[in-house]
C-alpha cells in the first residue's frame, strides 16, 4: 500500500456505556477509495463521525496525515480539518444562504481567492455536481437529490485532500448516482483525492471502491476487508455473501 | 509534491506571451490571478498561453484559463492555449472550458421600491388569510372537542400544563414579588407626603390584581411558551414531522394546537393569581418594613379594595391572553418554510407578535370595562 493517510488504532467507540465498535485497526492509503459498508444502525456513521473529529473515541486513535485527532487540541486539529472535507448524510446546507453562497463560504474563508473568482470557481463546481445555474437558489427549492449534490460540491470547494462521504447516492436517481461516482473516480484519479465512503449500493461500491471493510453489529468488529468483487466472489463469511448478494437473512 | 507555480509574462507589439509552470491549484492560483489583473491595459488583441510546463491543474487552476479568455474577450482578441498536456486538456474538457466561457453568475437581481412594496403588501394579505384560516382550523378543534373530550391527547395537555404552568411559577414568583416591592417602595414616596402611606396597599393591589398581574404573566408566558411552541412546531415542519402526521390520519390542528391551547388556558390564569399574590406579598414587605404599616392593616386595606369583580376580570383577561399567545406560537409555528432561520424567525414572530396582541386586547378590555361599569 501506498502511504498511509489515514490510521486507525484500537479504536472503540460508544455512548455512555453502550459501546458501538470495540478495536478496530486499519488504515487507508493514499489515492485510495476506501469504502465503509455494513448492515443499518451498525454504527458506520458513528465511525465516520469518530474519523473527522466529531466524537471522541472511548479508546484508541485516529491519526490523519501522520497527525493525531484531538478535537482537544486545536491547533492540529485545525490543521488535520484544513486536509479534509465532509459530506453529511442529509446535505446539511446552511438554510439561510444560497447555494452559491454555501459553497462559496469556505472558500472565501481558507483561500486567497476574491471576488469574480470566487463567484468561477463556485461556478465550476456546481458545474462538476450538475448543479449550474442554481447559484442563486436556496437549499430549500431544492429537492433531496440536489441537496446532496450541493453538499458534494461544498465539501469539494477547497478541494481537500480526504474527502468522507456519508451515504452519497441515497436518495439519488441512478444517473445522477452514476455520475457521481464517475465524479469520486475522476478526484481520485486527477487530483489523488482519497475518499472514505458509507454506502448501501452496491453498484457504486463495485465501481468505485478500491477497498472495503465490513463493520457487523453483533460481534462489533470489521468482519471482512478487501476488495468488493473478491469479497463477493470469495467470501465464507455468510453475512458478507448475503450483503453482496442482496440476500435477506430468512434464504438459505 | 511541490506546491509552486510560476508565471511569465512578456509583453509584445501584437500578442502578450504567458508561460505557466508547475502546479496550478488553490494554494497557487490567487497570487497567478492578482498577477494578470496587474498586466496594463490596452491588451493586445492576441493572447499566447504556454501551459506545457503545468505539471498539476485542479478547478481552481482553471480559473487563470477563464480569466485569460474573459481578458482577451474583453480587448476583442483572441486566446491561444499552446502546449497543452494531456491532464490539462482533459481538465479544460471535463469543466466544459474549451468552448467559449458563459456570462458570470448574475446576483439575484434585487427588485425595485414599488415591487417590494408590492410583495410585502401581498404577503401581509396572504398571511392574513392564513391567519384567519387557522383561527377558524382551531376554532372548529376545540368546539369538536366539546362534543367529543375524549379525542383530546390528555397525556400531552398535561405535560404542557406543566410545561406552561408549574415550570413558570418561580420566575413568575419573583418577578411578581419583585414588581410588588418597586411599585410600593416608589408610590410609597409619594404618598407619604400626603400621609396617605396605607393607599399603597391599595394601589399594589388593584394595579396587580387588574392590569400588571395578568400582564406581566402573559409576557412571561409568550417568552417562555409562546416561543418553545413555535420553536417546536417550526422544527416539526422542517423535518417534515407535521406532514407524516398528516399522512398518518392525525389532524395536526388537534394533534399539536388542541393541547398546546387548552394547557395554556387552564394554567394560566393560575399563574395571574399567583403572581397577585406575589406582588401583594412584596408589597406587604414594604409596607410593614417602611411605612409603619400592621400587617393587619395592610392585608384589611387590600381586601377592602379588591372586589370580586377585579379578581375575575383579571383572571378572564389571563385566559384571553392565554389563548392569544398559544394560538399565535402554533401559528407561527406552522408557517414555518425551509430551514433552521426560518424557525429563528418564527420564534422571534411568535413572542413579539403575542405580546403586541396582549397589549391590545388588554387596551381594548380596558375600554370596554371603562363603559361597562363606568
Amino acid at each position: 500500500m501506498s502511504e498511509t493517510v489515514i490510521s486507525v488504532r484500537g479504536l472503540t467507540m460508544g455512548f455512555g456505556d453502550h459501546v458501538v465498535m470495540k478495536d478496530l485497526d486499519f488504515d487507508i492509503g493514499k489515492g485510495e477509495i476506501f469504502v465503509i459498508l455494513g448492515g443499518s444502525g451498525c454504527g458506520k456513521s458513528t465511525l465516520l463521525k469518530h474519523m473527522v473529529g466529531l466524537y471522541k473515541p472511548m479508546s484508541g486513535t485516529i491519526a490523519i496525515a501522520g497527525m493525531l485527532m484531538d478535537p482537544d487540541d486545536g491547533e492540529t486539529f485545525r490543521r488535520i480539518l484544513a486536509r479534509i472535507g465532509v459530506m453529511y448524510q442529509g446535505g446539511a446546507l446552511f438554510s439561510s444562504m444560497t447555494l452559491g453562497e454555501n459553497v462559496a463560504l469556505p472558500i472565501t474563508e481558507y483561500s486567497g481567492l476574491r471576488g469574480r473568482a470566487v463567484d468561477d470557481l463556485v461556478r465550476l463546481k456546481l458545474r462538476q455536481v450538475g448543479l449550474e445555474g442554481f447559484e442563486n437558489h436556496l437549499p430549500e427549492e431544492l429537492s433531496g437529490g440536489m441537496k446532496k449534490r450541493a453538499a458534494i460540491a461544498r465539501a469539494l470547494a477547497l478541494n481537500p485532500e480526504i474527502l468522507f462521504l456519508d451515504e452519497p447516492s441515497a436518495g439519488l436517481d441512478p444517473i445522477s448516482s452514476a455520475e457521481l461516482d464517475a465524479l469520486i473516480l475522476r478526484l481520485n484519479r486527477t487530483l489523488g483525492t482519497t475518499f472514505v465512503v458509507v454506502t448501501h449500493e452496491l453498484s457504486s461500491i463495485f465501481t468505485i471502491a478500491g477497498r472495503v471493510v465490513m463493520l457487523d453489529k453483533t460481534t462489533k468488529s470489521i468482519i471482512a476487508e478487501g476488495d468488493p468483487h473478491e469479497l463477493r466472489d470469495r467470501s465464507t463469511h455468510p453475512f458478507v455473501r448475503r450483503f453482496f448478494n442482496r440476500q435477506p437473512e430468512m434464504e438459505t | 509534491m511541490t506546491n509552486t507555480a510560476t508565471l511569465h509574462i512578456s509583453t509584445g507589439p501584437d500578442a502578450l506571451a504567458l508561460t505557466l509552470r508547475g502546479v496550478l491549484n488553490l494554494a497557487t492560483t490567487p497570487d497567478i490571478l492578482a498577477r494578470l489583473a496587474r498586466i496594463p491595459c490596452p491588451l493586445p488583441k492576441l493572447i499566447r498561453a504556454d501551459l506545457s510546463d503545468v505539471t498539476r491543474m485542479d478547478d481552481c487552476g482553471a480559473l487563470i484559463v477563464m480569466e485569460l479568455s474573459r481578458m482577451t474577450g474583453t480587448a476583442g482578441g483572441r486566446l491561444d492555449l499552446e502546449g497543452v498536456p494531456d491532464h490539462v486538456r482533459d481538465l479544460l474538457a471535463f469543466l466544459r472550458l474549451d468552448t467559449p466561457p458563459e456570462p458570470g453568475i448574475r446576483r439575484r437581481p434585487r427588485p425595485g421600491f414599488l415591487t417590494r412594496f408590492g410583495e410585502k403588501t401581498m404577503h401581509v394579505v396572504d398571511q392574513s388569510a392564513s391567519h384567519v384560516s387557522f383561527v377558524g382550523e382551531a376554532t372548529v378543534t376545540l368546539a369538536s372537542l366539546l362534543r367529543h373530550p375524549g379525542r383530546l391527547r390528555l397525556g400531552d395537555t398535561v405535560m404542557y400544563m406543566q410545561q406552561v404552568g408549574v415550570d413558570a411559577l418561580p420566575i413568575v414568583g419573583l418577578i411578581s414579588f419583585l414588581l410588588g416591592l418597586i411599585m410600593a417602595f416608589m408610590s410609597a414616596v409619594q404618598l407619604q407626603q400626603f400621609g396617605a402611606n396605607i393607599y399603597v396597599a391599595s394601589l399594589v393591589a388593584l394595579s396587580m390584581v387588574r392590569e400588571l398581574g395578568p400582564i406581566m404573566t402573559a409576557i412571561i408566558v409568550a417568552g417562555r411558551s409562546g416561543s418553545a411552541f413555535a420553536a417546536e412546531i417550526g422544527t416539526m415542519k422542517v423535518s417534515e414531522e407535521v406532514d407524516a402526521l398528516i399522512t398518518m390520519g392525525f389532524k395536526p390542528a388537534m394533534f399539536l394546537v388542541a393541547p398546546k391551547i387548552i394547557a395554556s388556558a387552564l394554567v394560566v390564569p393560575l399563574l395571574a393569581v399567583f403572581s397577585n399574590l406575589f406582588a401583594i406579598a412584596g408589597g406587604l414587605l414594604i409596607g410593614v418594613t417602611t411605612l409603619d404599616l400592621t400587617v393587619n392593616a395592610y392585608m384589611t386595606q387590600t381586601m377592602n379594595t379588591l372586589s370580586i369583580f377585579d379578581i375575575n376580570w383579571g383572571i378572564f383577561k389571563s385566559v384571553i391572553f392565554a389563548v392569544l399567545i398559544s394560538t399565535v406560537g402554533c401559528f407561527k409555528g406552522y408557517q414555518v418554510r425551509g430551514g433552521a432561520a426560518s424557525v429563528g424567525q418564527a420564534t422571534t414572530s411568535a413572542v413579539v407578535s403575542s405580546i403586541f396582541l396582549v397589549i391590545l386586547t388588554d387596551s381594548i378590555l380596558a375600554v370596554i370595562l371603562r363603559y361597562w361599569r363606568p
